[in-house]
């Protein structure tokens, strides 16, 4: 019954209203559909809100250099590695119990099982600071119900950018919703007025991930000369290789192996190369 | 400590039952496009981590080892995707340059960045007769996370070039191909995107 008189956590107003604004607003020009090669390319690229997350984005990178960014920047740099990489456990570690539904939904038996496994020996001989079923050759690994609902065969939908969270899809936006809502911690913060240690999460959260790619988006910043179009394209990439638990799959978008050249175009390559 | 001994194990097991099983059923070309990864590695550390080579000079290295290693042309060719074939013969000769250059300066500062990192060669996936995988990690100082890294290597069973790189699951090439369609579709065209290369080029050649 707790999880049906939790209230309805403040996050997910902003979400459904961000959904709300998205509709509202501009949409992209589709071209003609007798053009069947810009056709084929504008559905691939599935944005008809692109005027509008274009502007998001500009806003969410004006509050990212503003605030994010020297946040990551100083605790990547004044922080020590053990610390962080503390950090970093105990936020996986109060993960779990949503990494672990969400195994068992997808009919991974054996991943659920790990999960639950390093949960247990984390909590025990780690107090969740400690990442000792790594040691012990457990790997961790993350699911989040946007992930869960691919595997299902729910598509994706059109890419959006939802202002603050990033990068998205409606399919992803919905799975955000369930996890928080599905989430112990959230649930019991929620019924015990514990509200700040929620806040305190999801700004550590949001700190170690902005540390973790720093470099990343530095280099795609320096190199990309649309950054917004590379970020559509990261962000469609990572979470296909992600659904396939980074093993690529057939029946799933892989990127690079569905580009590669046909041997008469590598061989071609390569005698124009050996000149 | 009796679990964890049983656990690694059990893993170690698996996976040499796993190795015995993919180096039989593995073309040579595998092993060997795992090779050339370890040798390309190899080059990187001693011609570019070296501090006090002037940014110029490892520039000039750079472009040699990414010309040797990397199928430029097919990767430049892909990158353009559709519109390489709407291009004129002076801009497809344009383009090849400039996007020679802006690959190198682009990539000089984090390969040499990287090259003083261990890279771990984890083992190589045959695709067809010419294309392989070789899975690697870069392992990070300091308690980072290993990054994992992709190599597709394509041999005509002579010679060995990278075709794409995949780090995190994300495509070197698929990334460029959405970044320049992007620039021609919002209504660059063909000569706004080589516009915007020569740009980009100029200001990265300039950093520090």
């Amino acid at each position: 019954m707790s999880f049906f008189r939790s209230r309805v956590p403040n996050n997910c107003a902003a979400l459904f209203l961000a959904g709300v604004v998205l509709v509202l607003a501009g949409c992209a020009v589709p071209p003609p559909v007798s053009d069947k090669e810009a056709w084929t390319e504008y559905q691939e690229v599935n944005d008809p809100l692109e005027p509008t997350n274009r502007k998001i984005l500009a806003f969410n990178r004006g509050v990212d250099s503003a605030v994010l960014k020297p946040a990551a920047t100083a605790y990547r740099d004044y922080l020590p590695g053990w610390l962080r990489t503390m950090v970093g456990n105990f936020l996986d570690h109060l993960r779990a119990p949503v990494v672990f539904v969400n195994d068992v939904l997808q009919g991974e038996g054996d991943r659920a099982l790990t999960t639950l496994n390093r949960f247990w020996i984390n909590t025990g001989l780690g107090f969740g600071l400690l990442d000792m079923a790594d040691a012990m050759g457990i790997e961790g690994h993350d699911e989040d119900f946007g992930q869960t609902l691919a595997v299902w065969g729910v598509p994706s939908g059109p890419f959006v950018m939802l202002p603050l969270y990033g990068p998205s899809n409606p399919r992803d936006a919905v799975g955000r919703v369930v996890d928080f809502l599905a989430d112990p911690f959230n649930i019991w913060t929620a019924n015990t007025d514990h509200e700040h240690l929620r806040f305190a999460r999801a700004g550590t959260l949001a700190v170690d991930v902005r540390a973790g790619s720093l470099d990343l988006i530095e280099d795609l910043e320096k190199s990309s000369l649309d950054f917004y179009a590379s970020i559509r394209s990261l962000y469609r990439q990572r979470r296909a290789d992600e659904i396939s638990n980074g093993k690529g799959s057939a029946n799933l978008p892989a990127p690079g192996i569905s580009g590669l050249p046909d041997r008469p175009v590598f061989d071609a390559a390569l005698q124009m190369s050996r000149r | 400590m009796y679990a964890g001994s049983f656990f690694k194990w059990s893993i170690a097991a698996v996976l040499c039952g796993f190795l015995t099983v993919s180096s039989a059923a593995a073309d040579s070309h595998g092993k060997a496009s795992a090779d050339f990864i370890r040798s390309l590695a190899d080059k990187a550390i001693t011609s570019l981590t070296d501090p006090e080579t002037p940014r110029s000079e490892r520039i000039e290295r750079f472009r040699t080892l990414f010309n040797d290693s990397f199928a430029v042309r097919s990767i430049g060719k892909r990158a353009l995707g559709r519109y390489w074939r709407q291009a004129s013969d002076t801009e497809k000769t344009r383009y090849e340059k400039l996007f020679e250059n802006l690959m190198v300066v682009t990539y000089v500062d984090r390969f040499a960045n990287y090259a003083g990192e261990a890279l771990d060669i984890e083992k190589s996936r045959v695709e067809d007769k010419s294309i392989a995988t070789v899975f690697t990690q870069i392992m990070r100082k300091g308690g980072a996370k290993p990054i994992r890294v992709e190599w597709i290597v394509g041999t005509n069973g002579v010679i060995y070039k990278i075709v794409d790189v995949k780090v995190e699951g994300v495509s070197m090439t698929q990334t460029l191909s959405s970044d320049f369609a992007s620039i021609i579709r919002r209504g660059g065209g063909i000569p706004g995107l080589l516009d915007e290369l020569e740009k980009k080029t100029a200001q990265l050649s300039a950093a520090k």
